[in-house]
């Protein structure tokens, strides 16, 4: 399913004859399918409408209720206008994860492509046992969330863990990665790479896969050194793939809850507390539903502008 | 980078005179370079994959109060006596399928009607689902944490079931419409000219021949709802309505954590995905998701 035989279908599809599209059908016989075409396209997707009015149209309203009211969980209170946005934004607290949640975004984004760049452009060579090497670097991102955490508070959590007391045996102290706020924020984003890089090692690896190799051996007759071909060829054909993949990434590290949440639960002292956390935590530890769900709002804003701009884009680049 | 030159230094036309030459060379520096290649991978494996294997090895290391020597089921054995692993396994499983069950059921039609319609209506809708992807969950969890208390949905399995396949069904459509674009129209031109209706084309020429992508999708929803804690955290309130996820972290409400019963279970719950893609990783190898957003 490259995306190259995706197109195609596309473009064949649009040449050829969609049922309630124009087609080389004749005459009676279009129009008959078309109407039918049109009944069934509305079952067809009937299933879909109601869940997703359900799950997120209606949620979406409910929440733009409660983000302008006051009251709890319970008992949604009285019209407070932007009242909740306003104790959201005046407050340290939503800033402060503002920011986490933006270095973590950014660490997370583009550690996990350098890291998955590098890898598939090594597996991507001849090296004997690389297809077990694929799929045992996929690892990380297939086993289950609740279980890489749990492994990695073994690893570092108390300063008897197995890597502290590494560091230790080799005399360079014991750092306590989950205590320390400024250490606790890199072990998390360290771990969010471990979590993602498989991803993007997969996302890479699609795009390299569709690369005609005698590129390259044209390019080296001309005398061009790696290092340009790695800038001027491989890092243009794979444009299209690592911007999709990093406003999907982006999308994911935002939007991230488990990561943060099983590692550290958004402390010592809230360094690491996201803007989900932030939200999970108002919500569902204060109870103030109001200022929780601003918080969730104001993400969702933020996501939808991100996610029109990559729909768009998609869009251009399949139409091209 | 070497790698990418010496890629596939046997494919490819001839390009002159000395390519037979050329390729040679290529190839003997290719057959040096693919051991300093093996050794690297293997140690950036080797270490990436240090987390999984002290989780594997811990499990079977006897615990605290065992007497038993070198590694052991003890622990396995005992996770499923004296907690409720068993109930909380199959609690997993059952959300688990019908998650994937009734995603595939929902989106697989919808994903045609994208692949297939072309009107200002169904592209709105293809929209509107891609919006909806990227929103945060914790949005919708709220409201419908409410809304579901009224109706007795909360700390239920069903209840669970229903967010899943909401959250996993805007993907999905995607990525079956993503699958549809490649099944040419003229098999269906075909079936239509033999008096098939085109619900019938759907679901005898379309989706009989849609079986990798009906994979991908059953995949992906797989692992969703297997490994989700966010949903789990809000909605399930007692022991025994756990899922794995929520089971393995009640093991930390303790003083002391028991790390060899807690890895048992974290075993027990990585076992599953894991085998799902040792055995259907090639359907899954464009990257999933990435893959099928890529494509439109």
């Amino acid at each position: 399913m490259s995306s190259t035989t995706t197109q195609s279908g596309l473009a064949r599809a649009r040449r050829g004859i969609a049922p309630g599209g124009s087609g080389t059908v004749p005459g009676k016989r279009r129009s008959k399918l078309s109407a039918q075409a049109t009944r069934t396209f509305f079952w067809l997707l009937l299933p879909s409408v109601v869940l997703l009015v359900l799950i997120h149209g209606y949620p979406l309203i409910y929440a733009a209720i409660q983000a302008t009211h006051d009251g709890d969980l319970l008992q949604t209170g009285n019209f407070v206008g932007g009242q909740n946005f306003a104790t959201v934004l005046t407050s340290p607290a939503f800033w402060k994860a503002a920011q986490f949640t933006l270095w973590f975004t950014i660490v997370g984004v583009f550690g996990s492509w350098l890291v998955g760049l590098g890898l598939a452009l090594l597996l991507r060579t001849r090296i004997p046992a690389g297809g077990t090497f694929k799929v045992l670097l996929l690892l990380p991102w297939v086993v289950p969330i609740v279980v890489s955490s749990t492994a990695w508070n073994w690893l570092v959590a108390t300063p008897d863990s197995l890597i502290p007391s590494l560091f230790r045996n080799l005399g360079m102290g014991t750092p306590l990665f989950l205590a320390d706020p400024s250490l606790a924020s890199i072990t998390v984003m360290v771990f969010k790479v471990w979590v993602s890089f498989p991803f993007m090692m997969m996302m890479i690896s699609a795009a390299l896969a569709s690369v005609d190799t005698t590129v390259y051996e044209a390019a080296s007759m001309d005398g061009a050194s790696r290092w340009q071909q790695f800038t001027q060829i491989t890092l243009p054909l794979i444009a299209r793939s690592t911007y999709i993949s990093w406003i999907l990434m982006t999308i994911f590290c935002v939007n991230d809850f488990p990561t943060i949440y099983l590692l550290t639960g958004g402390g010592p002292v809230n360094a690491t507390t996201s803007l989900v956390v932030l939200a999970y935590r108002t919500v569902f530890q204060d109870f103030a539903t109001g200022p929780g769900v601003a918080i969730a709002f104001l993400m969702t804003m933020t996501l939808v502008v991100i996610s029109v701009i990559l729909y768009r884009q998609i869009r251009k680049s399949s139409v091209e | 980078m070497s790698a990418v030159l010496h890629a596939h230094p046997e494919s490819g036309p001839a390009l002159g005179v000395d390519a037979g030459k050329r390729r040679k060379v290529l190839s003997e520096a290719g057959q040096r370079g693919r051991w300093w290649r093996f050794a690297a991978i293997l140690i950036i494996t080797g270490i990436v994959l240090v987390p999984i294997m002290v989780t594997v090895l811990l499990a079977f290391t006897p615990g605290p109060n065992s007497t038993a020597t070198g590694l052991t089921f003890e622990n396995l054995g005992n996770v499923f006596s004296k907690t409720l692993a068993a109930t909380w396994l199959k609690n997993s499983l059952i959300t688990t399928l019908s998650t994937v069950v009734v995603s595939v059921a929902v989106a697989a039609p919808a994903g045609y009607v994208l692949s297939r319609g072309r009107s200002k209506a169904v592209s709105g809708y293809s929209l509107l689902l891609f919006v909806m992807q990227s929103l945060p969950i914790i949005t919708s969890v709220v409201p419908l944490f409410i809304l579901f208390a009224g109706m007795g949905l909360v700390d239920n399995l069903l209840g669970l079931t229903i967010i899943y396949v909401g959250s996993t069904m805007t993907v999905a459509t995607w990525m079956m419409a993503a699958y549809f674009d490649s099944i040419p129209i003229s098999l269906e031109e075909a079936s239509w000219i033999d008096g098939c209706s085109v619900f019938g084309s759907f679901t005898k020429v379309v989706l009989r021949n849609s079986l990798p992508g009906v994979l991908s999708t059953a995949i992906f929803a797989f692992l969703l709802a297997w490994n989700d804690y966010l949903v789990a955290i809000v909605f399930l309130r007692s022991n025994e309505i756990f899922t794995l996820p929520m089971g393995v972290q009640s093991f930390f409400q303790q003083n002391a954590t028991d790390w060899t019963s807690v890895m048992a279970l974290a075993v027990v719950m990585m076992l599953p995905p894991v085998i799902v893609f040792a055995t259907l990783n090639k359907y899954f190898s464009v990257g999933g998701i990435g893959g099928s957003l890529a494509g439109r």
